[in-house]
């Protein structure tokens, strides 16, 4: 599975709505109506899954869900070449 | 330098009161572990600034809700200090709701990190005190035994967190560890200027007998008094902070009154 896919279920289980609602376009906050407990819980899931950490600080300039996705994604890759 | 050559554990101290009472600490000689959570820059900002202050910093990432996470942390402790004087219990998160409105997510969330983290680092710090006694103080707040706006759930886990205060201050006094808790009336930090933002809270400045808002050096003060020797007999309480405002609920106070 794509990180992106992976991410999809994560949010889709916290959030309890259908991954098929998940765009990259839409934002967790106003387009899926996630609230703040939501969020933090979803970082905190794609942090174990991947091993990753997302400073707050990160998070704080995501615009859509592709914003947290290419985030995750570089990170990633970046953890594969170490 | 009261604090000389011991060794801190301050849980949320990235940034306010927990931040304050590193700080503190830092500057009565002590060596500092700050834990954050989701904040790293202003984690590692604390760190520098007691090093500035001419103590050790180390930073450790977790959330405290997460028993493996916290295990974690006290690992990583153990094996690179072996031992712990001071455990400050000060993280906290919560859902701002009503009772009817707190869902389990909301409940296990607060209660976790509120509650529950203190049980497991009691615990985990009370094996690393052995044979060498410590303090552990928990920053706790007036929404334990008063009803605030939107605070259901972090008042519970608070009432718990002081409950469990006292529970420990009995079994671990024959250990020669002193356990209490400050509770602290709204403190001007970024999570009060959000709930004030949002309408979930007055603005209550004016309100204070003692003339001003408490600030998180007001608790970090209180905090170190704990820590000292000098407080050696005060074991399982509750200190309130609150320049007043508790026992004085039908007092209104004019700015003119309280000169
Ligand atoms: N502000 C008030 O009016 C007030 C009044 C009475 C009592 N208190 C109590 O004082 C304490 C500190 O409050 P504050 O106002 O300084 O809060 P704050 O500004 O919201 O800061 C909370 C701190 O706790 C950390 N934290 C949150 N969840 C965590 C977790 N799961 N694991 C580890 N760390 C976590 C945060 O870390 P990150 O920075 O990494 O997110 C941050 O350092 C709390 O116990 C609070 O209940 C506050």
């Amino acid at each position: 599975m794509s990180v992106e896919e992976e991410m999809k279920e994560i949010v889709a289980q916290i959030v309890h709505v259908d991954k098929s609602v998940l765009t990259r376009e839409g934002s967790l906050r106003k387009d899926i109506k996630a609230d703040s407990l939501d969020i933090v819980q979803a970082m905190v899931a794609v942090e174990d899954k991947f091993d990753i950490e997302i400073p707050d600080e990160e998070a704080q300039k995501f615009q859509n869900f592709g914003d947290f996705i290419n985030y995750v994604e570089r990170r990633v890759a970046e953890k594969e070449k170490v | 330098m009261p604090l000389k050559g011991k060794l801190t554990l301050v849980t949320g101290s990235g940034r306010g009161i927990g931040r304050a009472i590193a700080l503190k600490l830092a500057s009565q000689g002590s060596d500092i572990i700050v834990n954050f959570f989701r904040r790293r820059e202003a984690a590692e900002k604390t760190a520098k600034d007691i090093e500035a202050l001419g103590v050790k910093a180390e930073v450790i990432r977790a959330n405290v809700g997460d028993p493996a996470k916290l295990n974690e942390m006290f690992d990583t402790i153990a094996t690179k200090f072996g031992h712990l004087d001071i455990l400050i219990n000060n993280a906290a998160s919560g859902v701002g709701r009503s009772v009817l409105d707190v869902d389990i997510k909301a409940w296990d969330w607060t209660m976790n990190i509120n509650a529950r983290a203190f049980l497991l680092c009691a615990q985990r710090a009370a094996k690393l005190m052995e044979g060498r006694g410590g303090k552990m103080v928990s920053i706790t707040s007036l929404g334990s035994s008063f009803v605030l706006p939107s605070y259901a759930v972090v008042g519970i886990s608070k009432a718990a967190l002081e409950a469990l205060t006292r529970y420990l201050a009995i079994e671990l006094a024959p250990k020669g560890i002193c356990v209490n808790a400050v509770a602290a009336s709204a403190v001007e930090t970024e999570a009060l200027k959000f709930y004030i933002r949002e309408g979930l809270m007055k603005d209550i400045r004016q309100a204070t007998p003692a003339g001003r808002m408490v600030i998180p050096e007001d608790v970090a003060n209180v905090v170190a008094f704990l820590c000292s020797e000098e407080a050696f007999m005060i074991r399982g309480q509750t200190v309130v902070v609150d320049g007043g405002t508790s026992v004085a609920p039908f007092i209104t106070v004019e700015k003119e009154e309280r000169r």
